[in-house]
């Protein structure tokens, strides 16, 4: 009973800070210290949020931005950790030669990539998806070069003396043990992700909530737009909290870091989860679901807009005019 | 092939060098860890290696494991040359070198799964070796959970579990406390006497090679070569009492010395 009561407890104190930020943003509104138009109230922001689940935009936003950030994470994961184990471990020196273009090419602002790739590939979803990939790739690459590079000789020397093959020791020596490093690239990666996927969406898009939540700004809906936003930080810091637990419960075999830094946290018995065959072939058709789903959805939002556009002259900021599909 | 009867390693003329990259100068330069070394090695034999660090004792172990070949000579193993690892020869390493995503059990295993052990039988060989070398109740402990003398215990356990017919240990106690390794030192001799292994042991304590060895070599350094053998006559089981403290020890304790010093002293 009282192991609970001290679990109650500290949720309470870890959530304070929100809760504390909650209630500022619902008072400064309602005592009018902010201009209730600019910043409507959290609770008017939540009732929108409800609004928005109903009547299907948020969802289908939900999809749309979804599919591409699966998209563009799987790109890079499909070309970054490859070319990691490549580097990192047959061909070093390359690695070594490449590092300050590939360095510098990870310093390329990425709008700038959306500029020119928008330039040769236009609008559509290919410059989303490469856009996402581009960044995203380079934490994964750099990761899996480091992983793979500093996972200890001794290993190797020990599994090489009982004869095993290079492919042997990929799979059993060197995948085992780069992966905690190569996962921690990945949740950067993704948290990158989410952040571009946005800033792609506003610039480059008509579909997404991203794009919505700009629509929402250009539009005067005020509240739609703090709706749009709550919920891209939610999903954030949801992705966010997710990867960090599947962190914890796949590399549990680790030697608990916070052990060393007597953080109060220790008493949290980590229970090691090896994902089997169907765990994995699951969550691999959940993937590929959302990325499927998310793809029919942007073709239905762009032939309807295209149906609604066709006959009336397009003008530059026709797309924001098209904000009534998404009601 | 008439002489292999109870000859079991032979270690014939194996020198190693290595190629030193220095900048600016034109002439290739290479360093020499081993020079011919020539070494029998009986069927059973505890043979232990003693040198100063960086007298090749490492790079000696690792051409008999076959991880890297020899610049001249050869070794060979029942009158076969050694080309390459394989699973006759078990290896324990200095360090931690136990997978650390593998439990206790599948870490002994490890070595079974390269050899294609169904999996089952997998499970009867791992739990005997881990009871050998007293470990029963850890078998689904992560190698995180253990402590430096355990770690070692598991490897050995590992490099037994594929029943290799010789064990090469490389200084597979020098990162335990002095009452640990003690404690290994007589778990070691106990499992030789109930296998019947060839041991090669490579170590830079002498007392730890009097304790444990039939013979002694001793590397000299730079080049390293063998300066001599030295047959420790002193009876068996050595644990029990305290063999450490008696005059014979002592004495073949301070040749080893002697040896050792006398070749730094020429260096």
């Amino acid at each position: 009973m009282p192991e609970r009561q001290n679990a109650l407890t500290s949720l309470l104190l870890r959530s304070s800070g929100i809760i504390f930020f909650l209630i500022l943003w619902e008072a400064s509104s309602r005592l009018r210290w902010i201009d209730p138009y600019f910043l409507p109230r959290f609770s008017v922001v939540v009732a929108e949020i409800g609004r928005l689940i109903q009547d299907g935009s948020l969802i289908s936003n939900l999809a749309i931005s979804s599919a591409r950030a699966i998209g563009g994470l799987l790109i890079a994961c499909l070309v970054g950790l490859p070319l990691g184990f490549i580097f990192g471990r047959w061909f070093p020196t390359a690695a070594e030669a490449l590092d300050p273009l590939l360095r510098i090419m990870s310093q390329v602002n990425p709008f700038l990539v959306l500029m020119a790739s928008t330039l040769i590939l236009g609008f559509g979803e290919t410059t989303k998806f490469l856009v996402i990939a581009w960044v995203s790739v380079w934490p994964l690459l750099f990761y899996t070069i480091t992983a793979v590079r500093s996972v200890d000789p001794l290993l190797i020397k020990t599994a090489r003396s009982m004869g095993i093959s290079e492919s042997g020791l990929l799979q059993q020596i060197l995948i085992p043990a780069s992966l905690p490093t190569i996962f921690t690239g990945l949740r950067i990666s993704a948290g990158i992700t989410f952040f571009i996927l946005v800033a792609v969406e506003m610039l480059n898009a008509s579909s997404g909530l991203g794009y919505f939540e700009h629509n929402s700004a250009m539009n005067f809906e005020i509240a739609g737009m703090y709706a749009a936003a709550t919920v891209i930080v939610l999903l954030g810091f949801l992705l966010n909290r997710f990867l960090i637990a599947l962190e914890r419960s796949l590399f549990a075999w680790r030697a608990p870091a916070d052990f060393l830094l007597g953080s109060v946290h220790t008493d949290k018995k980590r229970v090691l989860w090896r994902p089997g065959r169907f765990a994995t072939a699951t969550a691999a058709v959940m993937i590929l679901l959302l990325l499927i789903s998310g793809s029919f959805e942007i073709q239905r939002v762009n032939s309807e807009r295209a149906s609604m556009l066709s006959g009336e002259n397009p003008g530059k900021h026709a797309r924001h005019l098209g904000s009534e599909v998404g009601k | 092939m008439t002489s292999t009867n109870t000859t079991k390693i032979e270690i014939k003329g194996v020198g190693r060098t290595f190629p030193l990259k220095t900048s600016g100068s034109s002439a290739a330069r290479e360093f020499t860890a081993l020079n011919d070394v020539n070494l029998s090695i009986q069927k059973g034999e505890f043979l232990a290696i003693v040198g100063p660090s960086g007298c090749g004792k490492s790079s000696l172990l690792d051409i008999l494991a076959g991880l890297s070949p020899a610049s001249s000579g050869e070794v060979l193993i029942d009158g076969v040359t050694v080309t390459r690892p394989a699973l006759d020869r078990g290896i324990v390493l200095q360090g931690d070198s136990l997978l650390a995503w593998r439990t206790v059990r599948k870490n002994v295993e490890f070595g079974l799964e390269a050899k294609k052990v169904p999996k089952a039988e997998r499970r009867d060989i791992s739990d005997r070796y881990i009871k050998l070398v007293g470990l029963s109740g850890f078998e689904d402990h992560f190698p995180h959970e253990l402590s430096g003398g355990m770690k070692q215990r598991v490897a050995l356990a590992r490099a037994l579990a594929y029943d290799p017919e010789i064990l090469l240990l490389d200084e597979p106690f020098a990162a335990v406390d002095a009452l640990t390794r003690e404690n290994l030192q007589n778990e070691l001799l106990r499992i030789w006497n109930t296998t019947g292994k060839t041991i090669i042991f490579v170590t830079h304590s002498i007392e730890e090679a009097t304790y444990l060895a039939d013979r002694v070599a001793v590397l000299t350094t730079n080049p390293g070569t063998i300066r001599q053998v030295v047959d420790i006559d002193l009876p068996r089981p050595r644990s029990g009492g305290d063999i450490r403290s008696t005059p014979e020890f002592g004495r073949f304790r301070h040749t080893l010395w002697q040896l050792l010093h006398s070749g730094e002293a020429h260096a």
